[in-house]
């Protein structure tokens, strides 16, 4: 979260970012309260939780998240006016829609990522805070609403004011810095790819993740500032564009390697040279040419090379325009790969759980159970925005004592009956400060469980005015928390989330059905845009596995259909430039036969009509690139049996 | 002479019409973005953050002046 200087001033072992993140969120914390008790708001409980909730140590972040929570509470509050008004009087049918409700923004959430996908999640658990929480008293379904969203409303103001006063970082150039070390790492792959080495499979997949994991941020960067739209559209340029560097890297490895000592020594300082002068691809070229032609793999390493570059000066530009704050001279859309079925069976199982919740605490009777099957649907959506939902259950149901412990020593040791405003706010410092910095932590269970012991403290501490101090009130309210993470859990113990396994099969299967599909002649979006789409499914198979190297199988067949359908997807490109071409035909005939000899041969004809032409001379040589990605994939295993 | 505001009612809840105002400057603060962008006004201030916030008092004091 949080760039750490090594000999920097660390008091208590984090640094002065960390210290400044945490003490804006307390400041923000309590002129929520403040307002909330100056406004005499009905659930100022509300504001401070949306505090603990945009706790994000940027401001593009916190104010995207903001927006999407309001969006999502007007959305999760028609949901529970329309589900309470239509099944008031059947209570179990009520139950019923309440569960599919959360099942189905669970389903939608698994199509999104970052905030939307917690908009997603969020418009699901409105209803449970909002509808369930109000089950015994339907009228009053309306007015709890407009009381949550006032103090929603104020959680909000508060953050972005406070963030925007006391000068909270932007992400944008720490996401440049994170994008410029990604091209970094993939020039010295380059490098090393020319001088004959052979890059793991997983280097290459750790680099696809790294580059698709930064995707949420960048939307972030839009909201920024006046400049951000034009910052957001430059990042997401250079994140496609530095996959597309890495498929032609991949391209150039497929190739044989560069025999002359002498020619890898020059084009290496070609590719040195472009670090300060631009790329000098014709150089390259050049160099590559003197070689002598006799089988058209020159010809292919050539452009293969130019190709390098080119994506190589494209990754130059955007950086430079999101450190400029210009607009790119185009725009790629960083499209996201959505498996509907994985989603379906992860909604229809959050319906699941929360209706066995339901049902344990409708039987069992008490009283307080209203509250418990709320926080049921915060921690089945809050799970549904992470890869393990139930390994965050379990994370939740560690954190639930603790928090719980910290609001009674708040109310009951450090507070104990006091009713002044001033000791309020300095008796939540430690609390909050405290969660706030273990917040920034590199550990990201440790990370997860301070944001979640902020959360539910603050929950069980509710602050009013006046403040009751009812010992009864407190002891039920952390029961209760604990009850329904443990009910939850027990659920998914009885029906588990779907398996990493399931899902890797999936994505595997999605990617060879789409490689199975091809050649589309006629396609939405740009080859580079696709192959972005692909990443995100590589990286979503690496999340799904738990690591790059726990299913190095998976990886390299993901990979491997990467290499093939962006390969054919650039041949279909190059073939509509050159319409109704010499050889047209053929080169059709050859992508939908997908054999690498009738692809060679093609390639050969094309290469011999492309002294007029030079595009045919490009095609030609993504030719004999995509036959040979097909011919590497023929050798190697069927993985996916063995991962299986 | 008062300035008389007019009410905003959801649902027979009086809502206080600065939400009204606050939502207009933020649309027209949103519609402003491109222009500012253009002219880059990002650049010309050292906090610009602090600035786009004034930049909406303002026009949110604006509103409620002359509306």
């Amino acid at each position: 979260m949080t760039v750490i200087d090594r000999g920097a001033f660390r008091p208590w072992g984090f640094p002065l970012a960390s210290w400044a993140f945490a003490i804006r969120i307390w400041i923000a914390a309590v002129v929520a309260v403040y307002l909330s008790f100056w406004l005499e708001l009905e659930a100022p409980s509300s504001a401070i939780l949306t505090v603990a909730i945009l706790a994000e140590p940027t401001r593009g972040q916190a104010l995207e998240k903001a927006a999407f929570r309001l969006v999502a509470t007007g959305i999760g509050v028609a949901a529970s006016i329309i589900i309470t008004g239509i099944f008031s009087q059947t209570r179990d049918l009520l139950l019923i829609a309440f569960a599919i409700w959360l099942g189905l923004c669970v389903y939608v959430s698994g199509l999104l990522d970052g905030n939307r996908a917690y908009a997603a999640v969020l418009s699901g658990y409105t209803v449970a805070f909002l509808a369930v929480g109000q089950i015994d008293n339907p009228a009053h379904v309306f007015e709890s609403s407009m009381a949550r969203g006032a103090a929603i409303v104020i959680g909000v103001l508060s953050v972005t004011i406070i963030n925007d006063l006391l000068s909270a970082p932007d992400r944008h150039p720490r996401l440049a810095a994170q994008l410029d070390e990604i091209h970094r790492r993939i020039r010295d792959c380059a490098k090393q790819t020319i001088f004959g080495e052979i890059i793991k499979p997983v280097t290459y997949a750790a680099l696809i993740a790294e580059i698709v994991a930064l995707r949420p941020e960048i939307a972030s960067l839009t909201v920024e500032s006046s400049s951000g739209p034009a910052r957001g559209a430059a990042a997401q340029n250079a994140a496609t564009a530095l996959v597309a560097q890495l498929h032609a890297l991949r391209a150039l490895g497929a190739l044989p390697p560069i025999a002359e000592a002498t020619t890898r020594e020059n084009i290496l300082r070609v590719l040195e040279a472009a670090d300060d002068h631009g790329p000098s691809a014709p150089q390259a070229a050049g160099l590559l040419a003197a070689q002598g032609d006799t089988n058209g793999m020159v010809a292919t390493s050539t452009w293969t090379f130019r190709e390098l570059m080119r994506r190589d000066q494209q990754v130059r530009e955007n950086l430079a325009a999101l450190r400029g704050d210009r607009h790119p001279p185009w725009r790629w859309r960083t499209l996201r790969h959505r498996s509907h079925l994985t989603s379906a069976e992860s909604g229809v199982r959050a319906a699941i759980w929360f209706g066995l919740a339901e049902a344990f605490l409708a039987y069992a009777g008490w009283s307080a159970a209203s509250g418990s099957l709320s926080l049921v649907g915060v921690v089945i959506g809050l799970g549904a925005v992470t890869p393990n939902p139930r390994a965050t259950t379990a994370l939740a149901l560690v954190t639930a004592p603790i928090a719980g412990a910290l609001a009674g020593i708040i109310e009951f040791f450090v507070l104990d009956g006091v009713s002044d405003f001033p000791l309020l706010a300095i008796a939540l410092a430690p609390l909050i400060v405290g969660a706030a910095l273990v917040m920034t932590s590199a550990n990201r269970a440790v990370s997860v469980v301070a944001r979640l012991s902020l959360i539910f403290a603050v929950s069980i501490f509710a602050p009013t005015n006046p403040q009751t101090y009812n010992a009864q009130s407190y002891l039920y309210s952390s029961l209760f928390v604990c009850i329904a993470i443990a009910l939850l859990l027990c659920a998914q113990l009885l029906v588990p989330p779907v398996s990493g396994l399931r899902r890797r099969r999936r994505l595997v299967a999605s990617a060879q059905s789409e490689l199975a599909q091809a050649p589309l002649w006629d396609r939405r979006h740009r080859p580079e845009e696709e192959m972005f789409r692909d990443a995100i499914r590589i990286g979503e198979i690496i999340s799904a596995g738990g690591g790059v190297t726990s299913n190095t199988g998976t990886v390299e067949e993901a990979l491997s259909h990467f290499d093939q359908t962006s390969a054919i997807r650039l041949c279909i490109d190059k073939l509509k430039a050159i319409a109704n071409g010499p050889s047209d035909t053929d080169v059709r005939a050859a992508l939908i036969s997908r054999d690498p000899l009738t692809l060679l041969n093609a390639a050969r004809t094309l290469r011999a009509a492309s002294v007029d032409n030079p595009a045919l001379g490009d095609l030609s040589a993504t030719l004999v690139v995509l036959s040979l990605f097909i011919e590497a994939a023929r050798a190697r295993p069927q993985n996916i049996r063995e991962a299986a | 002479m008062t300035h008389t505001f007019r009410e905003l009612v959801i649902g027979g809840v009086l809502v206080a019409p600065l939400i009204w105002y606050a939502v207009a400057a933020l649309v027209v603060v949103l519609v402003l973005r491109p222009i500012l962008n253009l002219v880059g006004f990002s650049r010309i201030f050292s906090n610009p953050s602090i600035a786009e916030l004034s930049l909406y008092v303002t026009v949110l004091g604006l509103l409620v002046l002359l509306f």
